[in-house]
């Protein structure tokens, strides 16, 4: 009995000294793949297809290495759905860590001392380019750690031929026009529904904050996360109201972005709060709709709106590779690159350089006014992202008849 | 001498025991263990974390209607799938031409991704485009779509009712092969007495398919209780937690508010949960009892 067992364990031991000796000489080993001059980049997928975002980061790469021979850019693409995932696997080890990561939230890898700050990434001329709303809400005390990529503002969407059906002049400026001009789109009937309110469980918080900023609100006050104020119950209660009026579509506390954006795209809801993108949505699937786009209204008319922007990152890990990664981010944000790669994903460019070249680009011009009033997530505090999270699961419930103090209490309390 | 015999059984059920470690003890223990520490949102350690964890999970005020919800959807699920699969299975054992077609066509779900199946449910609810919503408009049963997944206790509703669609071929092919098992015979000598197709079912068939309707509740019990993808799909966009079990729960802890070592303490929690209503399954209805005993 003894013998063939001892046979099997020998052949054991040979073959996977073979695959030992195999694995070290080559595949996988760490001199080619982690090397001074190789950089790996882990981006996540704005857009689908032939020229979604992995064919402009491919291209980009392309042109770069043609350029800087010497340097190798590794891309590794990944689903909105399941970056968050990937990131916490890959930052288990030092080797799999990617060099440079493009994600939305960047303060906790800096809070843990894990991040480059911005000024050994890229040079100066870049840092001094970026409009400084959006470095210093890639900054943690003081210290840039992120370079925004490119930025998405919200402003309203209006149907013009829903509004010269229902008699509307002119798009609304304060709540108070606005739930006016929702009744009067909302009497149509059809199925026409005047307001989008999206408080589903997908991005409450985004549609929330125009909302509570759009009284005043604001989400922090110095490192405190302010969620129960006046302010914002008053922007909370003004949406309870809204939805409880009957001009939203039904369910608007279960009702996704995605879902109000399309339905507005088919012309089925009179106004919604819009991103950047949604105007590319709109030429793409609908392009015959009829629509204009204007400031999001607010309590007295002031001007004010959501800002939002995600971040490139570079790791620290052995701190060897800063002169490659400085050269790629420089050459992705040089002027020409940068308006291009902004232009096709339909964004908002961050840098003055790219804006002035964008200027008479659809996007810009419908959000670039929006830009200087846009008002931040606190994303640079530890706790937002508790807060957040409370917010996308609790706001709807006012729209199914909790009370508006009740649910801001309640995500206080998340945010402890 | 009993102990004598365990060690000399080591050989032979060794191999199953370093099996039964590998994949059942240590990924449990080391679930435990995580759930003892104190991670950053991207799952770096920082140190233990004590019980803190789980001081955070008891701190959610929606835990126990959670866990109610929890209880009613395993048990609505379980029961209503039982019933439903032993009439079918009691039809699928009679001998009729194209018994092998239907027989393929209960499989059918089964055959098919869940989170595929559900997703064709929530379509055909949806309010605007649904076809079933659609069709009751078109008999003027209602004005407008309804929203049967847009709010929490009816989309809760559909949702059992899909997770008894989906479990329904499992159970049913177990119920099945348990009624071939049982010697004509027995039915024929009740016939013989008298006894009405009832009592026949009631007091001859019915004992006799225990071992196999505890197994199909057992793994029905596990199925439904650890069911992510139906009640995410449905409900997934609903704001509260009105129609949530503990392992959506979980996930909302994972995915939006980036707390994965809360949702930690959670799996421990659900791991409890699940070995308690089994125990209490087990205890109380005895499935391993012997049928003449």
């Amino acid at each position: 009995m003894k013998r063939p067992l001892h046979g099997v364990l020998a052949g054991v031991a040979m073959v996977t000294g073979l695959a030992l000796a195999i694995s070290s000489c080559g595949f996988g080993s760490k001199d080619s793949a982690d090397s001074d001059t190789t950089i790996n980049f882990l981006a996540p997928a704005y857009s689908d297809g032939a020229t979604g975002t992995k064919a402009l980061w491919d291209g980009i790469i392309a042109d770069f290495q043609k350029k800087n021979p010497d340097i190798t850019v590794n891309l590794q693409m990944e689903s909105w759905n399941s970056i968050n995932d990937v990131v916490r696997t890959k930052l288990q080890s030092k080797s799999t860590t990617p060099d440079i990561l493009n994600i939305d939230a960047y303060a906790s890898f800096a809070n843990d001392g894990m991040l480059y700050p911005a000024t050994e990434i890229v040079s100066p001329q870049v840092l001094s380019d970026i409009q400084p709303g959006f470095a210093k809400n890639a900054s943690l005390n003081g210290t840039q750690y992120a370079l925004p990529l490119f930025a998405s503002t919200r402003t309203l969407f209006y149907n013009t031929d829903l509004f010269a059906k229902a008699g509307i002049a002119s798009p609304p400026k304060t709540w108070a026009e606005l739930t006016d001009a929702a009744k009067k789109i909302q009497a149509l009937g059809g199925g026409v529904s005047g307001y989008g309110l999206p408080l589903g469980s997908e991005e409450a918080q985004g549609e929330t904050s125009i909302w509570t900023f759009g009284a005043g609100g604001s989400w922090s006050d110095g490192d405190k996360i302010t969620v129960d104020t006046p302010q914002n119950l008053e922007g909370v209660r003004a949406m309870r109201e809204l939805a409880d009026a009957g001009v939203t579509q039904p369910n608007p506390g279960a009702t996704d972005r995605k879902d109000v954006i399309n339905a507005f795209i088919q012309g089925k809801i009179g106004m919604i709060e819009g991103l950047p993108p949604t105007i590319g949505q709109i030429t793409a699937k609908n392009p015959s709709l009829k629509y204009s786009t204007a400031p999001s209204p607010t309590k007295s008319g002031t001007p004010v709106t959501l800002g939002v922007a995600d971040h490139l990152m570079a790791f620290k890990k052995d701190g060897k590779k800063t002169e490659s990664i400085k050269k790629f981010l420089d050459f992705f944000y040089s002027a020409d690159v940068y308006a291009n790669f902004v232009s096709k994903e339909g964004f908002i460019p961050i840098t003055n350089s790219a804006a002035a070249k964008l200027a008479s680009d659809p996007v810009t011009k419908a959000f670039g006014s929006t830009l200087a009033v846009a008002q931040f997530y606190p994303s640079n505090n530890a706790k937002w992202a508790a807060a957040q999270g409370a917010i996308r699961q609790q706001m709807g419930t006012i729209a199914q008849g909790t009370d508006p103090a009740q649910v801001l209490q309640r995500i206080q309390e998340a945010a402890k | 001498m009993r102990r004598k015999g365990t060690l000399a059984a080591i050989p032979w059920i060794g191999p199953s025991l370093v099996l039964i470690a590998a994949i059942v003890a240590f990924p449990a223990c080391y679930m435990v263990w995580t759930s003892t520490r104190d991670l950053t949102d991207y799952g770096q350690d920082r140190g233990s974390a004590g019980l803190d964890n789980f001081r955070a999970l008891f701190e959610i005020r929606e835990l126990g209607s959670v866990l109610v919800h929890t209880v009613i959807w395993v048990v609505a699920v379980v029961l209503i799938t039982l019933v439903l699969s032993a009439g079918l299975a009691q039809f699928l054992n009679k001998d009729f031409p194209g018994r092998t077609a239907v027989r393929m066509a209960v499989l059918v779900p089964w055959a098919a991704s869940v989170v595929m199946t559900t997703t064709i449910f929530y379509y055909m609810l949806d309010p605007d485009v649904g076809i079933a919503n659609r069709f009751l408009v078109d008999i003027g049963l209602l004005d407008r779509g309804f929203g049967f997944t847009k709010q929490p206790t009816p989309a809760f509703l559909v949702a059992i009712g899909v997770a008894v669609f989906v479990s329904i071929p499992f159970t049913t092919y177990t119920i099945l092969a348990g009624l071939q098992s049982i010697p004509a015979e027995i039915s024929e000598a009740g016939r013989v007495d008298g006894a009405s197709a009832w009592q026949r079912y009631r007091f001859l068939t019915l004992p006799q398919l225990r071992p196999a309707i505890a197994v199909a509740t057992i793994i029905n019990i596990i199925n439904s209780f650890n069911s992510l993808p139906i009640l995410q799909v449905i409900t997934g966009s609903i704001a509260g937690f009105q129609s949530d079990t503990t392992t959506t729960l979980m996930f909302k802890l994972i995915r939006q508010n980036q707390e994965i070592d809360t949702a930690a303490a959670m799996s421990v929690l659900n791991f409890v949960l699940i070995i308690v209503i089994i125990a209490i399954y087990v205890k109380v209805i005895r499935p391993t009892q012997e049928v003449d005993g």
